[in-house]
């Protein structure tokens, strides 16, 4: 039989740790409501501005243009690659981070050669792992590239934006992605990659038969190349931002469930300590009558 | 009934304008642009600027910072990082970026932080300036 103090000190405990997980629960919860507003009123525009780029270019005559330069001439094993992570800057959030970090090392792993990737790591959890294996000879981690992940803004993401434009037009890399955790509903949650650089044409005007569709020409003010050296890092913000959005909106969604989860689990070890201490001290009573009931008889006798 | 064509404003934040307009009038590059409906497509980046369209007969005003927009015959559709209305605009917010943005505009900068500044200096002179013009 347990000792009594023993149950009541660990019953104690877990409900210290209770009120914890109850208060990041909480917490996380109304985190996840802001971030849901702001997800909400960023999904029109995020959207839009796939939807309206797809169409720009559908009508943009071909350009000699920076950003769509898939610099086919350098080798695939000698290609720089960029890769943006986004993680949480804190643990607790069930397998968020887990996910994440598992599913940005396997795309890592696919590169040819692991000296030519940077990772540009956003939240410090990350950061910190990606850190450590840094050291053992993994893929070298931007260390000046520090931006958090709470309540992300257009301001963060816009830095972040010039930043990586700025690395690729100095030819310091040569391809970036961005490695994010996407909501698709609010029950599944997606780690995805989106690639932000080089500018990809997709269908670019091609009919099923393989011929170039005639699309109508858009004209540009005051020249494409003008408009899509304008174009081309807003979208690119708008891309970052949105995949930091969606982020965090994941990050507080699993963060609360995992709270949930605790807060719940401690509630039923309570719950099993407390009738294990009541049997005990039940026990301890019986025990106690039984000795006293034997020492009076021992006495008449 | 005038002619109308479809026209969608959306900011990051949130969607500032969906419907019918008889007439838009924007800043771009090299000056005001007048759109009515059977423009021929166009593409075009928007700086920090103001606004203007017509609903009904009735001009109304915005103040925008840097999007873009594509002009098609029948709708345009606008994207920009923020869009408001005159009376939306917190004056005492924009006075206060105005000045943070002049006082670092007088340190040491790098060229980069010198660009941003400007561009924060303008979009708080922008508020100002339509806030003033259509709000008092």
């Amino acid at each position: 039989m347990p000792n009594i103090r023993e149950i009541r000190e660990r019953i104690a405990s877990i409900q210290q740790i209770l009120k914890i997980t109850n208060a990041m629960y909480l917490i996380s919860s109304s985190k996840l409501k802001k971030a849901r507003t702001a997800l909400d009123s960023t999904e029109p525009y995020f959207y839009k501005l796939q939807e309206t780029i797809e169409s720009v270019l559908e009508h943009t005559p071909h350009t000699r243009q920076l950003f769509f330069d898939r610099r086919s001439d350098i080798p695939d094993e000698k290609r720089k690659k960029g890769y943006i992570i986004i993680t949480a800057d804190k643990g607790l959030c069930g397998s968020y981070n887990h996910n994440i970090l598992k599913y940005a090392e396997q795309t890592i792993a696919e590169a040819p050669d692991i000296d030519n990737c940077y990772l540009f790591v956003i939240g410090q959890v990350g950061r910190m792992y990606f850190q450590r294996r840094m050291n053992e000879g993994n893929a070298a981690v931007d260390g000046e590239f520090l931006y958090t992940t709470q309540n992300p803004t257009l301001y963060r993401a816009r830095e972040i934006a010039e930043r990586v434009i700025d690395k690729f037009e100095k030819h310091e890399l040569d391809e970036v992605y961005v490695l994010y955790t996407d909501m698709v509903t609010s029950n599944l949650q997606e780690t995805r990659t989106v690639r932000l650089l080089p500018f990809e044409r997709r269908h670019f005007g091609k009919a099923p038969d393989g011929t170039m569709k005639k699309l109508p020409k858009a004209a540009f003010l005051p020249s494409p190349e003008k408009v899509m050296e304008y174009l081309i890092p807003n979208y690119a913000k708008g891309i970052i931002y949105g995949a930091m959005v969606e982020a965090f909106c994941c990050e507080q969604h699993s963060r609360m469930t995992a709270m949930d989860a605790a807060t719940n689990s401690a509630k039923d070890m309570i719950k099993d300590l407390s009738l294990m201490y009541n049997r005990a001290r039940q026990a301890a009573i019986t025990q106690e009558i039984t000795e006293v009931c034997g020492g009076a008889a021992s006495l008449n006798d | 009934m005038a002619k109308t064509f479809y026209l969608e404003i959306i900011a990051t934040d949130r969607v500032f304008f969906k419907g019918d307009v008889e007439h838009l009038v924007i800043t771009a590059i090299d000056g005001l642009l007048g759109i009515l409906p059977g423009h021929e497509p166009l593409v075009t980046s928007l700086p920090t600027g103001e606004l203007k369209y017509m609903v009904d007969g009735e001009w109304r005003y915005a103040a925008i910072s840097e999007g873009f927009i594509q002009i098609m015959p029948d709708r345009a559709v606008i994207l920009a990082d923020s869009c408001e209305l005159p009376e939306e605009i917190d004056i005492k917010r924009a006075e206060e970026a105005r000045e943070r943005a002049e006082e670092q505009l007088r340190q040491k900068q790098s060229i980069r932080e010198y660009y941003e500044t400007q561009a924060a200096l303008n979009r708080a002179m922008n508020r100002l300036k339509i806030s003033q013009k259509h709000f008092k």
